[in-house]
């Protein structure tokens, strides 16, 4: 602060006290005594955070080139200047002493590792990709990302894999994570992501969460719902829950289902809708039509029994139906019918249906993993989106089906940008003509160049690499030999003649796999976008150099696409291309409803709400007075659903049990998931000291009532024994999460404890995203 | 209480001292009573010990006691509480945060700490909590708040009561309106472009 502009803030009338010669003395001692770095000599920059898909906005505090601190971001209206403890303690996430500092090839001993350099590892890679695309062609060649990518990164990836392998075998670990919602919001929009944004927080009155610890997995956002029903004390918080945890604490019910019967409860609320006549039919005749697709248990599946284990290929067929039709089929879901199958008490049922049905309540359906890890993940999605769409409580503000996010540009990469093996950028597919055109047009590519089928989906770009089939891979950012279902299934050690390129930022059980380990820059260490779950889009600048050689992921990309020949697809000068590349990106949304704030507004703003229309943003996507395409005067409009009429679809669902069910040899459930402290597999968060401290290894939560039975307490040791795989851990019993008896719960982020060798890659049958949250296990004291 | 100012300078002198031996809680190996989750007492708090608690100056502070299973604010409420057997919980600094309240999750932002261990060792240097002076215009003026007001509302948590340290105790907390003499230091701006 210069010396004016402190004159101005203490003002000019300061009443002035006499001190004493004992404060002068004390001033004087700490003026001498005072070595410290004031926050005012940092260098503060804006970015979001580098964790959760709720986006929340930092700024980070950096001096001789380290971040020293970060604090909140009161400017950011996402988070408003709070933060989680992970966001608190990001700065720690860069400085691990373990961190990679420069490129490494497996020794040809096949265990050791040698420095090469950056010129050497692109060059190998460059000339791996090529012998494989050579002797196998485009479809044994793939690379797997993230929803941790940036926009840039995942852009950069696409178009050198669409646009210039020739290849569609691009996937991020988000078809773990959010294949489900983007499909829900495909086949019922015809386009992808929420219609809400945040503000919905505080104009909602009762909010549902569907199979979601939003109290631990979103807690910005949790703490937003909380404020607000302060502030309202009618506000109501429902959990939907197959588990007690820290958002049932909050909750004003707690409606506890048996797992996967989710499905039997949505379709359950729909008919008492019915029933009550509290379907909004001027809305339904509007805005809405009815659909139905494939609804056989055993022509769907679950992709990995059978004939589906190494391929699932499954294809929904749809066909059209009617109101009749629908309520006829739903009628089957009575309140008895329903409690039965689901466990949920009748009354429950009932108010559900109220709450759902009062138009005089914004209600919002929140959901994240337990909804989208489900076998059934799509038609979970449809079912509560339909419930939104029977009674028109959507696009309004305080009235939404809100589905979030898990990662930090789960939807700025993967779902806008397209980054999966049916997509491209701006909700266009690979499988229509149309939309390769454009695609190719903007590349400057050759008609035919993207290829019509789709590559292959994770699970089975990883079955395919086991099978030799994929012959290269790449993986950046993710971490998916802690984080794949079943992961005996893909079991390997370097030396069986694929080649396995990982580029990250620790060491980490997949690195242990690779056979070139490339050094990533993080977070700030590079410039870079990422979009939250409210369609905000939100830039970063580079704020500090990162460690030893390490390079941003579309970098890395980049070089290697330049040394196979590819060069023409990033004509951007070296150390300039940031902005033409999202220009390029932004310029296939423009004018489709997908459209993206310029480089230079992102550059300025705490992130924007996309359609930017003119500069400004769309709060509530397709609600008249809100969203520019809208030319209503009130109401809503459906316009990207085309194909619909511009209608949204209401889809009849039906309700199918689990993959697998507990039974005399396994007779637990076991549910995985996250904790508040940690990110994912714990790579980065495991290495900050508060976050370990708080939570130092992986436990299994067991019901008091089983614990007694098994004479076990919080502590003790027992194995876990599924189909798949065993696991000896500890115990714990009423901790932060309580599951129900003949039910267990594992956090998946300790690679000591790698849970999901004992998880099941079901899948759902459209999304193809797997199910970690059902699969069966025995508990054996140790 | 206010000590002799020559007393007083020494303390500061001397904790400004231990910080730095310390390393400012920055040492991963770092084992302090009171530090860990499973404590049952704790000691009033030194600069020291909360630097310890910290991973920066401004990072929430994880929890130095064990898990009482009870409401955080049901002893941390807005005059803090003399706990018996355990020691003075000092009053909470954000009870009228704009976006959170009394009903907010603690432990959203306050850990317990569960081990001493580490997983691997860091080089991680937060940005120092030594004893950081508000600056004066001239010895007869007030001192501006050093710190971000933001989430420490409630001056009184921490300049005033039995958990006050003694160095940033308020000699005049009868005054109440804090902010009618000492404005926020306006750290920074963003250098957004
Ligand atoms: S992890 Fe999520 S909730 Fe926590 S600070 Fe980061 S973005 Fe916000």
């Amino acid at each position: 602060m210069d010396r004016r502009r402190f004159i101005q803030a203490l003002g000019t009338g300061t009443g002035i006290v006499a001190f004493s010669q004992a404060h002068k003395d004390e001033a004087k001692a700490f003026a001498e005594g005072q070595s410290a770095i004031n926050p005012s000599d940092l260098t503060w920059g804006k970015a979001p955070c580098r964790y959760c898909g709720t986006g929340c906005g930092v700024e980070a505090g950096v001096k001789d080139g380290k971040v020293m601190a970060v604090r909140g971001d009161t400017a950011s209206p996402v988070n408003k200047g709070l933060l989680c403890v992970k966001g608190y303690h990001l700065p720690a996430m860069l400085y691990g002493k373990d961190r990679l500092t420069h490129p490494m090839k497996r020794g040809a001993d096949g265990k050791s590792w040698e420095k090469i350099s950056w010129d050497d590892a692109l060059d190998l890679i460059a000339s791996k990709y090529q012998e494989a695309l050579k002797e196998s062609g485009p479809e044994s060649v793939a690379i797997y990302g993230s929803g941790q990518w940036t926009i840039f990164d995942g852009y950069a990836a696409l178009k050198w894999f669409k646009g210039g392998m020739r290849s569609n075998n691009i996937e991020p670990n988000a078809r773990l994570c959010m294949a489900s919602a983007v499909m829900g919001f495909v086949t019922q929009f015809q386009s992808d992501e929420p219609m809400g944004c945040y503000e919905d927080f505080e104009e909602g009155d009762d909010f549902i969460m569907w199979g979601n610890n939003m109290a631990e997995m979103h807690p910005v956002l949790f703490s937003r719902i909380l404020e607000s029903k302060r502030k309202k004390p009618n506000v109501r918080i429902i959990d939907l829950a197959t588990r007690r945890t820290a958002t049932t604490d909050y909750a004003d019910m707690y409606v506890e289902f048996r797992p996967g019967s989710d499905l039997a409860i949505a379709n359950g609320i729909l008919h008492l809708l019915i029933e009550s006549g509290k379907l909004d039919n001027a809305f339904i005749k509007e805005n809405i039509v009815f659909k139905r697709g494939i609804e056989d248990l055993e022509e769907i599946g679950f992709g990995c029994y059978g004939d589906q284990a190494e391929h699932y290929t499954f294809q929904d067929k749809t066909r059209d139906s009617s109101i009749d039709e629908f309520k006829k089929l739903v009628s089957e879901y009575t309140p008895a019918h329903v409690s039965k199958i689901s466990g949920v008490p009748e009354a429950q049922l009932r108010s559900l249906a109220e709450m759902y049905g009062d138009q005089s309540r914004g209600t919002i359906s929140l959901w994240c993993m337990g909804v989208n890890q489900h076998t059934r993940g799509t038609w979970m999605n449809n079912l509560i989106t339909n419930l939104h769409l029977v009674t028109g409580k959507i696009s309004r503000p305080g009235s939404n089906p809100f589905s979030l996010t898990g990662q930090p540009s789960a939807c700025g990469t993967v779902r806008e940008v397209g980054t999966l093996a049916n997509r491209l950028p701006a909700d266009m597919v690979v499988t229509k003509k149309e939309h390769r055109d454009i695609a190719e047009k903007i590349w400057g590519v050759p008609e035919g160049t993207i290829p019509a089928k789709p590559g292959y989906h994770a699970t089975d770009m990883f079955r395919a690499f086991m099978r030799g089939d994929v012959k290269v891979m790449w993986v950046q950012t993710t971490n998916p030999w802690v984080t794949m279902p079943n992961l005996h299934r893909i079991d390997r050690k370097p030396g069986d003649g694929r080649f396995l390129i990982v580029s990250d930022i620790y060491p980490t059980p997949t690195t242990e796999a690779a056979d070139l380990v490339l050094p990533a820059a993080a977070w700030i260490e590079r410039e870079g976008a990422f979009g939250n779950s409210e369609r905000r889009t939100q830039h970063f600048d580079k704020l500090v150099e990162p460690p030893g050689e390490a390079k941003e992921d579309a970098w890395q990309i980049i070089e290697v696409a330049k040394r196979m020949g590819m060069g023409h697809l990033f004509p951007w000068p070296e150390d300039a291309w940031h902005k033409p590349m999202f220009e390029e990106y932004r310029s296939f949304g423009l004018g489709h409803g997908k459209d993206l704030a310029s480089y230079d507004q992102l550059r300025k703003t705490r992130g924007m709400v996309w359609p930017v229309v003119d500069g400004k943003e769309t709060l509530y996507r397709y609600a008249a007075g809100y969203d520019p395409y809208v030319k209503k005067s009130k109401g809503v409009h459906f316009y990207k659903a085309k194909g619909y009429g511009e209608k949204a679809a209401v889809w009849f669902r039906p309700y199918h049990p689990p993959a697998e069910e507990p039974d005399a040899d396994y007779p637990f459930w076991l549910c995985t998931g996250r904790v508040l402290e940690h990110w994912h597999t714990g790579s980065l968060t495991r290495r900050v000291k508060q976050l370990h401290q708080a939570v130092p290894k992986a436990y299994v939560e067991l019901n008091r009532a089983d614990a007694t039975k098994l004479s076990v307490k919080s502590g003790d040791r027992v194995k876990l024994v599924s189909r798949r795989g065993s696991m000896e851990m500890d115990v714990k019993v009423d901790g932060r999460g309580k599951p129900p008896v003949g039910s267990v719960f594992v956090p998946f982020f300790d690679e000591h404890y790698l849970i999901n060798e004992l998880t099941l890659d079901a899948m759902c049958n459209i999304s193809k995203q797997p199910d970690y949250k059902k699969c069966a296990v025995r508990v054996e004291r140790v | 209480m206010i000590a002799p100012a020559g007393v007083r300078a020494l303390a500061v002198v001397s904790l400004l001292a231990i910080s730095a031996l310390a390393g400012c809680g920055r040492g991963d190996d770092a084992k302090k009573d009171g530090a860990r989750g499973d404590a049952r007492t704790v000691a009033k708090t030194s600069a020291r010990e909360r630097a310890e608690r910290r991973g920066y100056d401004g990072a929430p502070p994880v929890i130095p006691h064990q898990n009482f299973g009870v409401e955080c604010m049901s002893c941390h409420n807005d005059r803090g509480m003399q706990v018996e057997g355990v020691g003075f919980a000092p009053p909470m600094p954000h009870a009228v945060t704009a976006g959170l309240s009394d009903i907010a999750r603690c432990r959203q932002c306050h850990v317990f700490r569960e081990t001493d261990e580490i997983f691997v060792a860091s080089d991680f240097r937060g940005l120092a909590q030594d004893l950081r002076r508000g600056r004066r215009l001239n010895d007869m003026t007030p001192p501006v708040i050093p710190h971000p007001v933001f989430m420490r509302e409630n001056c009184y948590a921490c300049h005033a009561g039995p958990a006050a340290r003694e160095e940033i105790r308020c000699s005049h907390p009868e005054r109440a309106r804090c902010q009618q003499c000492h404005v926020e230091e306006n750290a920074t701006d963003l250098f957004t472009p």
